[in-house]
């Protein structure tokens, strides 16, 4: 389709950009001292809604390839737009009440435009069909990472989580850009469809070219063996940014592996890659998060872990596979911004449930969480939450991660990948040990003093209860998500 | 106290969901809910080393159901129909692909079988059992023996037996051993234990053997036996447990060897322990002998070698069963425990019912079997070659 | 001039780029690693649509190569500079708060 025909199809993308652009102006001009972050916020949250009803309004239409086929917009596409839209709004209601971000007051209009150019990065990852695209939206997704994860200037492990990335991040763009290279040398052209036109036999050059082209996806998503930033970007980073990026830019490297492994056809037996992958990526990072004390660091594990159990889905490489990544994907939006919420809250709160600053024994540390059950009403509804998120993270009924690792499961099944589905229960049981130290923490542990933990703001308790209500609510009633999953795969 | 009720309720909920399910979904999602009131009610009200048992308890038990978890992710899509559906699953010809494959059938077979053993729990996969009691409040103590350690065996009668016929026949003698095994090493590790509680904790594993022993005979006499051995299971260690409690209320310990003569301090209490101690070793006429004599009137006739063994487990029974007797109730007296309050009227109402059970089973069992005798009997049809 | 050349130098700067990035401990000679390992696939793209009939995309990509790799640069030295602010190194062993 010819550019200016594809416009009317890029609106959710455009909004996008006029919102990113309109708050970086609004950040220049206006004087409104401690009220331009709400203004911004608001902003933000108007143009994502925006964009998100446009992302809906275009979810029937085919599959028609924009701007001559750079970019594609099929449901699969519009399904992820949502979740990275959702993800946004959710974390802007995070972010808005973050102590961490408050120290920087100042520049918060810039801190959602980037939030939002994110967004727009990953939209257009998500529907990129071509490798000059996914190179620039892989970029462009990085960059505004990168400056959102250093973004609380006065912390000094923001910086350095910052530079770990950068430098990761770097390093694995280089890889890919050298694998694309090799891509575009073998086959003439930059549009991923044409590793079907290779003959299937597994060449060496275009088997390396596949495995580079791979590592740059792999380090989005964090899976072994780009892992490496994961955990201290994570830790270092603003809460609501690690919440954010534990979610969407994972989502929108699935979203583009999916795309580029699917249409690569068989020759190459990517699925059993993937499924090597995917088994040491849950290994990994479950039997990492073991030892750990901080609570965002093991957040942090247990998402890699978590991108394993997604790998498993994609490494059956059947529909049915990508069905059940899809739905893992809105259950652990849910349960995962849940938990990394509660994290934030009782980071923020003051005086600290635990003395001293924010690393090591500090307020996100489980010292911080002893007998947290057991800190008046405010206290036990945290622990709760926190528990349900917890527990639906493992994947025990009634919660929706259970519903969620029940249809990865299957999918492994279906795909007769046997030992893959032993890994995944294996990893599973472990993943239950580190899960319920925390919640052991909570309320079998007795508090070291009297301190309740307060709800900075009403909304974000509301925010808190929604998250908590929707884990359980699909957990027991599903059908209606998995209706619509079927629907993006149909 | 606030959580402790709500927990209690969710706990039933798992529970009658479990028993009543006749879908394999609707049943492993229940067999999970149970899981985490459990882990809590252990882990908050529970002893001192709950946090450990607690969470053995939870992480052997999902060892087990996730295993269940592949098998059932197995059978919707080796099934016709892509049911979950228990009852269809019976009828053998819904079983397509490499559902009727024997190894691929044995290894569904042995998921599932490991998932219920984990619950009775069978020999090696034990060890949860003791800490979990010893560490849980007297009242989670009675559910975890009177019901939960039946979801196991019922889990083997429901699945492994009508939907893997075959399998089961061919495997019965490994029933048949570890029921054994259960019983005779159940038995030696209570007579070893000092701490009253943990000692019904292995009676508990020895009585369960009972239960595979039977249910590995494919006689009508076995099965009911076995079946019939589940229900007074629950009502006798259910007994024991509460009885351990009463004591612990009072003394704040439980080794068995600080006790004596707690007869003359407490007859009426000693009388209510005997009830209980003599249907725990099978005396004639409570019902703890009905469903052991089924059971090896069964298993004889096709294991004679293996029933003679577990025979001796009975022997066993009774004499740990005796000697914890009298080291807690006759002997000397303790002078330190000379003034102890005598069993009250609302731990009397608890044992009654229980005791009340006990006897009438033990001289009319007929009221139990006649109930399950029909099922029983249409499930050991399916193994009459 | 045979495409293979061209090939071969983009190999060898690829790799020197990713050992550099693999043993240096300072910041800006990883920069400069990542630097070298950009510039190859640019090389390689160039070599490869020139060979394949002037082809646009890889004159296309390697522009596009060029701009994103300053872009990178750019954020990468603020993050350095932020870095070098508060530590007063910048060799990324140094560099640490966050626990391993």
């Amino acid at each position: 389709m010819p550019n200016l025909a594809s416009m009317s199809f890029f609106i959710p993308e455009l909004i996008l950009s006029a919102v990113a652009l309109i708050l970086f102006i609004f950040a220049l001009v206006s004087d409104k001292a401690g009220k331009k972050g709400e203004y911004a916020s608001v902003i933000a949250i108007a143009g994502l809604l925006a964009s998100a009803v446009f992302v809906l309004k275009n979810f029937n239409i085919g599959s028609p390839p924009l701007f001559w086929g750079l970019l594609v917009l099929d449901k699969p596409a519009a399904f992820f737009k949502e979740i990275f839209i959702i993800t946004a709004l959710i974390v802007i209601i995070f972010s808005q009440r973050s102590n961490e971000l408050r120290a920087g007051a100042n520049d918060s209009a810039e801190y959602y435009s980037l939030l939002v150019g994110s967004v727009l990065g990953m939209n257009l990852l998500a529907s990129a069909n071509n490798l000059l695209m996914i190179y620039l939206a892989l970029e462009f997704v990085s960059l505004m990472s990168f400056i959102l994860v250093g973004f609380a200037r006065g912390s000094s492990r923001s910086s350095e989580a910052a530079l770990k990335y950068v430098l990761y991040g770097a390093v694995a763009s280089g890889v890919f850009l050298y694998g694309a290279s090799l891509y575009y040398g073998l086959t003439g052209t930059l549009d991923i469809k044409s590793f079907l036109t290779i003959s299937p036999s597994p060449h060496l050059t275009i088997s390396l070219a596949g495995l580079f082209i791979l590592a740059g996806f792999l380090y989005k998503i964090a899976a072994v063996p780009m892992h490496a930033w994961c955990p201290d970007a994570y830790e270092g980073a603003p809460t609501p940014i690690t919440a954010f990026l534990s979610v969407a830019p994972k989502a929108a490297g699935f979203a583009v592996l999916m795309r580029v492994f699917s249409a690569a056809g068989d020759g190459f037996n990517w699925p059993l890659i993937i499924a090597v992958i995917s088994a040491a990526t849950m290994t990994f990072g479950n039997l990492a998060a073991i030892p750990q004390t901080n609570v965002k660091r093991l957040l942090a594990y247990s998402s890699i872990a978590h991108a394993g159990y997604l790998l498993m889905g994609v490494a059956s490489g059947t529909p049915r596979g990508a069905e059940a990544v899809y739905f893992y994907f809105a259950a652990y939006l849910v349960m995962n911004l849940g938990a990394f919420l509660v994290v934030q809250i009782i980071a923020n709160t003051s005086p600290p449930l635990m003395g001293g600053d924010i690393g090591e024994g500090g307020r996100e540390s489980l010292a911080a969480y002893k007998g947290l059950g057991r800190r008046g009403a405010s206290g036990a509804i945290l622990g709760i939450t926190m528990t349900i998120f917890l527990l639906s993270l493992t994947g025990i009924p009634p919660f929706v991660g259970f519903i969620g690792k029940f249809y990865i499961f299957a999918a492994v099944m279906d795909a007769k990948l046997y030992w893959l589905a032993f890994i995944g229960i294996a990893n599973s049981v472990v993943s239950l040990y580190y899960y319920m130290r925390i919640v052991k923490t909570i309320f079998f542990d007795e508090p070291a003093d009297a301190v309740q933990p307060a709800f900075s703001s009403r909304r974000l308790a509301a925010i808190l209860g929604v998250l908590s209500f929707a884990t359980i609510f699909i957990g027991l009633y599903w059908q209606w998500l998995s209706n619509i999953v079927a629907a993006v795969i149909a | 106290m606030k959580g402790y009720f709500p927990l209690f309720l969710l706990l039933q909920t798992g529970m009658t969901g479990v028993f009543v399910a006749l879908d394999f979904f609707l049943f492993y999602f229940f067999w999970e809910v149970m899981l985490l009131p459990m882990y809590f009610l252990i882990g908050i009200w529970g002893g001192p080393r709950r946090e450990y048992a607690a969470i053995k308890f939870f992480l052997y038990t999902l060892v087990g159901s996730v295993m269940m978890l592949l098998v059932m992710i197995a059978f919707y899509f080796y099934s016709e129909g892509n049911t979950f559906n228990i009852l269809t699953l019976m009828d053998q010809s819904v079983h397509i692909g490499p559902m009727t494959a024997h190894n691929f059938r044995l290894l569904c077979w042995l998921g599932l079988m490991i998932a219920f053993a984990i619950k009775v729990p069978v020999f090696p996969f034990h060890t949860w059992l003791p800490d979990a009691h010893v560490e849980a409040p007297t009242a989670i103590s009675v559910i975890l023996a009177g019901i939960l350690l039946k979801m196991g065996t019922y889990g083997m009668i429901r699945f492994c037996y009508p939907i893997f016929p075959d399998i089961t026949f061919e495997f019965a003698k490994w029933i048949a051993v570890f029921g054994m095994i259960n019983i005779v090493y159940g038995a030696l590790c209570a007579m070893a234990q000092k701490d009253f509680k943990r000692l019904i904790a292995y009676s508990s594993i020895s009585h369960m053997g009972f239960c595979l022993l039977g249910m590995a005979s494919f006689t009508n006499e076995g099965m009911n036996g076995a079946v019939l051995q589940m229900f007074n299971h629950g009502t006798i260690t259910a007994q024991l447990f509460l009885i351990v409690g009463i004591i612990y209320d009072r003394v704040h310990h439980r080794d068995l060897e600080g006790f004596g003569g707690l007869a003359h301090i407490m007859p009426r209490y000693a009388v209510w322990t005997a009830i209980a101690f003599f249907a725990a070793l099978g005396l004639p006429g409570l019902s703890g002998f009905i469903s052991e004599a089924l059971v090896f009137l069964g298993a004889f006739k096709m294991w004679p070698w293996y029933t003679a063994v577990s025979v001796s487990g009975v022997v066993l029974t009774a004499a740990y069963v005796l000697w914890t007797y009298q080291r807690v109730f006759l002997g000397k007296i303790n002078e330190k425990y000379k003034n102890l309050p005598e069993i009250s009227w609302r731990e009397t109402v608890t044992l009654a019912p229980l005791a009340l059970i006990v006897v009438i089973l033990g001289v009319y069992p007929k009221a139990m079997l006649d109930i399950m005798n029909a099922t029983l009997v249409g499930i050991n049809q399916l193994f009459v070659k | 001039m045979q495409l293979e050349y061209y090939l071969i130098i983009g190999l060898i700067l690829f790799l020197l780029g990713l050992y550099t990035c693999l043993t240096r401990v300072n910041a800006i000679g990883m920069l400069m690693g990542i630097e070298l390992m950009l510039n190859a696939a640019g090389l390689n793209f160039v070599a490869f649509s020139h060979f394949n009939g002037n082809h646009i995309d890889g004159h296309i990509m390697a522009i596009f190569i060029i701009v994103l790799a300053a872009a990178e640069a750019v954020v990468a030295l603020a993050v350095l500079l932020a870095i070098y602010k508060r530590f007063k190194v910048i060799d990324t062993d140094k560099v640490v708060t966050l626990k391993e």
